[in-house]
């Protein structure tokens, strides 16, 4: 194909909170189709998306598919967006409902059915926190992905728990109830956070 | 009306995660402070909730640098060959022209400029000769299957950078600006004849500083 690289911008939405420079990039594409504005709110997503699709085990050929699916709709729809939740709440949530149906569609069941490997972590490496993170990465690997979306949106993109409740589209007893169940289970696998915290209620 | 207060560990419990990411209501954080500021049970999960946020944050990202490029590369070329499939649609839905750049006003104007020009040619030609029409329907046509390419123009290519292109390559703009600035120009008989197809058109003209988007049109 011969097009031609349509480069990042330099273009920096003005200041105000992140949402509103957002919602001011959203305006531009919504009344005059700016392309440029386009381009950065694209970019400011791509790698957050991109995280986020990889943890729900959204295979690596799929990710630019659902993320391309999740700005096609910004594209045409950038005008019907009322501004009733936060812009990256809309964003993610279009982005993890493609992704839901490209898992159905991929027939991938996004909860690891391996066995705990206790054994590959206490030889992969000897540094604590390098130690901690590999334990961490099987521990998120056995939680469904909803408890595993709930964290993530929760401690890497630190969205509020009524934010998570609109990017999920379940209630917000919901997502605690799901984040309880993920640090339940994270508790099993983190020897060190199982003797760092008391008992639970 | 006063805010409620719930004193319960397991409400408090629930609520950590929010607590240690910083994005708790400031009506929720004063109870929920208060709460673990008397429960070692919860002061023990806080700990433990921070040190899994600061161990899930250094969790290797995706290297996607090189990637996003050409990601959003293949995402523009659906749009523009969406809204060129369906330009009255398009339209319909933008409402006002999608690109407002020196380039697509000056291809406006010249588009205008040429059919009033053609339209006063007909008009004296009808003077001299009635049997002979010209009019803005002379202008350049689409030529049924005629080999085409889908184009983008630099936003500061200029009115001569532009003809100077469309010439060498012998190109004639048949339709655009569509809702992205894409216009649409035709091989010409003699471009066809002297072996230039629309793929070997779009991937020179690609390469052109004053074009952004060049893609051969499937006919």
């Amino acid at each position: 194909m011969a097009l031609k690289s349509v480069e990042t911008p330099s273009l920096r939405a003005p200041g105000g909170t992140p949402d509103a420079s957002e919602r001011e990039l959203l305006e531009r594409i919504a009344r005059s189709k700016d392309q440029a504005a386009f381009r950065t709110l694209y970019s400011s997503y791509y790698q957050r998306l991109s995280r986020l699709l990889s943890r729900m085990s959204v295979r690596r050929e799929d990710i630019e598919e659902v993320i391309n699916d999740t700005f096609w709709v910004v594209w045409t729809k950038a005008g019907e967006f009322r501004g009733a939740s936060q812009l990256s709440t809309w964003i993610i949530g279009i982005a993890y409902r493609r992704a839901l149906n490209a898992l159905r569609r991929a027939k991938i069941r996004p909860v690891s059915d391996e066995p705990f490997d206790e054994d590959s972590i206490s030889v992969m490496s000897t540094d604590a926190a390098e130690t901690d993170g590999q334990w961490l990465a099987q521990g998120l690997a056995r939680l469904p992905v909803e408890q595993r979306m709930a964290l993530e949106l929760t401690y890497t993109l630190g969205h509020s728990c009524e934010e998570v409740a609109a990017i999920l589209d379940c209630p917000v007893n919901t997502v605690k109830t799901r984040l309880f169940r993920a640090r339940e289970t994270l508790k099993q696998v983190l020897p060190a956070l199982a003797g760092m915290s008391g008992e639970n209620s | 009306m006063s805010p409620r207060i719930p004193d319960t560990h397991a409400e408090a419990w629930a609520m950590l995660p929010w607590l240690a990411n910083g994005r708790l209501e400031a009506s929720d954080r004063e109870w929920v402070e208060a709460h673990v500021a008397q429960c070692a049970d919860c002061r023990g999960e806080l700990e433990a909730q921070r040190k899994i946020a600061t161990q899930i944050q250094r969790q290797a990202s995706p290297n996607t640098g090189s990637e996003e490029q050409r990601s959003f590369n293949k995402l523009w070329a659906r749009i523009e060959a969406s809204e060129a499939a369906t330009p009255a649609a398009s339209a319909a839905v933008g409402g006002q022209p999608s690109r407002t750049s020196r380039t697509v006003r000056w291809l406006v104007a010249a588009v205008v400029v040429q059919g009033v020009g053609l339209a006063l040619f007909g008009f004296n030609a009808m003077q001299n000769d009635s049997s002979r029409f010209v009019t803005v329907a002379d202008a350049p046509t689409e030529r049924l299957n005629a080999p085409a390419v889908r184009l983008v123009f630099a936003a500061n290519a200029s009115m001569a950078d532009i003809n100077t292109l469309l010439t060498h390559q012998g190109l004639s703009i048949v339709s655009g600006p569509g809702t992205s600035g894409n216009f649409t120009a035709e091989l010409s008989v003699d471009a066809v004849a002297s072996g230039a197809s629309a793929d070997s058109v779009a991937a020179v003209i690609s390469k052109d500083p004053n074009v952004t988007f060049a893609q051969p049109v499937a006919r």
